[in-house]
């Protein structure tokens, strides 16, 4: 099991991120990949620029606990986490999750359960700003409720 | 001393916060907010809101957990990644 969690300011390579995956090893008949995008728009206001904020250490300490908990859940090979940190225009890549495993099943929901679990468990603060205003963005309900469907039964990491 | 770190929204009404704190035997970081109530109400509100968690060197801790000199203890908003 190969498993790779970055926190960056740099962009990242969608092709190159696909084929570290790929190449692991031979027994991989799956990779899903995801790619999350900075929006123009937050709540119906124009986004001119987004800063994430981290916690050094602790940030890369959240995502991994998130990881190991997909690991436990579903026969991986291999998982890359990568979240961008810092200031970002709209259309920039912020966040890349990557899945492989033998069979899609597992490689698509392990990508689904990490996004949802990054969304609400990694250490990270966005602020956008917009007219000239700088504010934090507020927690959503959906994302705590999109959880609801994979603690049934289980424990939440 | 103590170092004190405020993250997210937090950050902004801890502008004027201490950035360091005197130690003192049994010091807890809620003893710590409560210290922060005469010359930061506002940040103090803000720190008692539920959700807010609290870390002592980089590990999720008790608001009742005891403060050990050199430590880094830092506030935690509900986080907004992905």
């Amino acid at each position: 099991m190969s498993r790779r969690v970055v926190v960056q300011s740099e962009d990242f390579d969608l092709a190159d991120e696909y084929r570290r995956l790929c190449e692991l090893d031979a027994a991989i008949g799956a990779v899903v990949t995801f790619c999350g995008l900075v929006r123009d728009c937050q709540e119906q206001a124009r986004i001119d620029s987004l800063t994430l904020q981290h916690y050094p250490g602790m940030t890369e300490a959240s995502l991994n606990k998130v990881v190991v908990a997909a690991e436990q859940r579903w026969p991986l090979h291999g998982v890359s986490v990568i979240h961008r940190v810092g200031a970002l225009l709209p259309s920039d890549q912020i966040v890349f999750v990557g899945v492989a495993s033998s069979h899609r099943a597992a490689a698509f929901q392990a990508a689904d359960f990490l996004m949802d679990y990054l969304k609400t468990h990694a250490l990270l603060w966005k602020r956008v700003e917009s007219d000239g205003q700088r504010s934090w963005v507020e927690t959503r309900d959906s994302d705590e409720r999109a959880l609801q469907r994979w603690t049934q039964g289980s424990t939440p990491p | 001393m103590i170092k004190l770190l405020f993250f997210g929204r937090l950050g902004d009404s801890a502008a004027t916060a201490p950035e360091l704190f005197k130690v003192s035997e049994g010091l807890t970081p809620s003893a710590v907010r409560d210290a922060l109530a005469i010359e930061h109400p506002l940040l103090v509100e803000a720190l008692l809101e539920p959700q807010v968690l609290v870390s002592i060197d980089r590990v999720i801790a008790d608001w009742n957990q005891p403060l050990t000199d050199g430590c880094e203890l830092a506030f935690l908003p509900p986080v907004t990644g992905g």
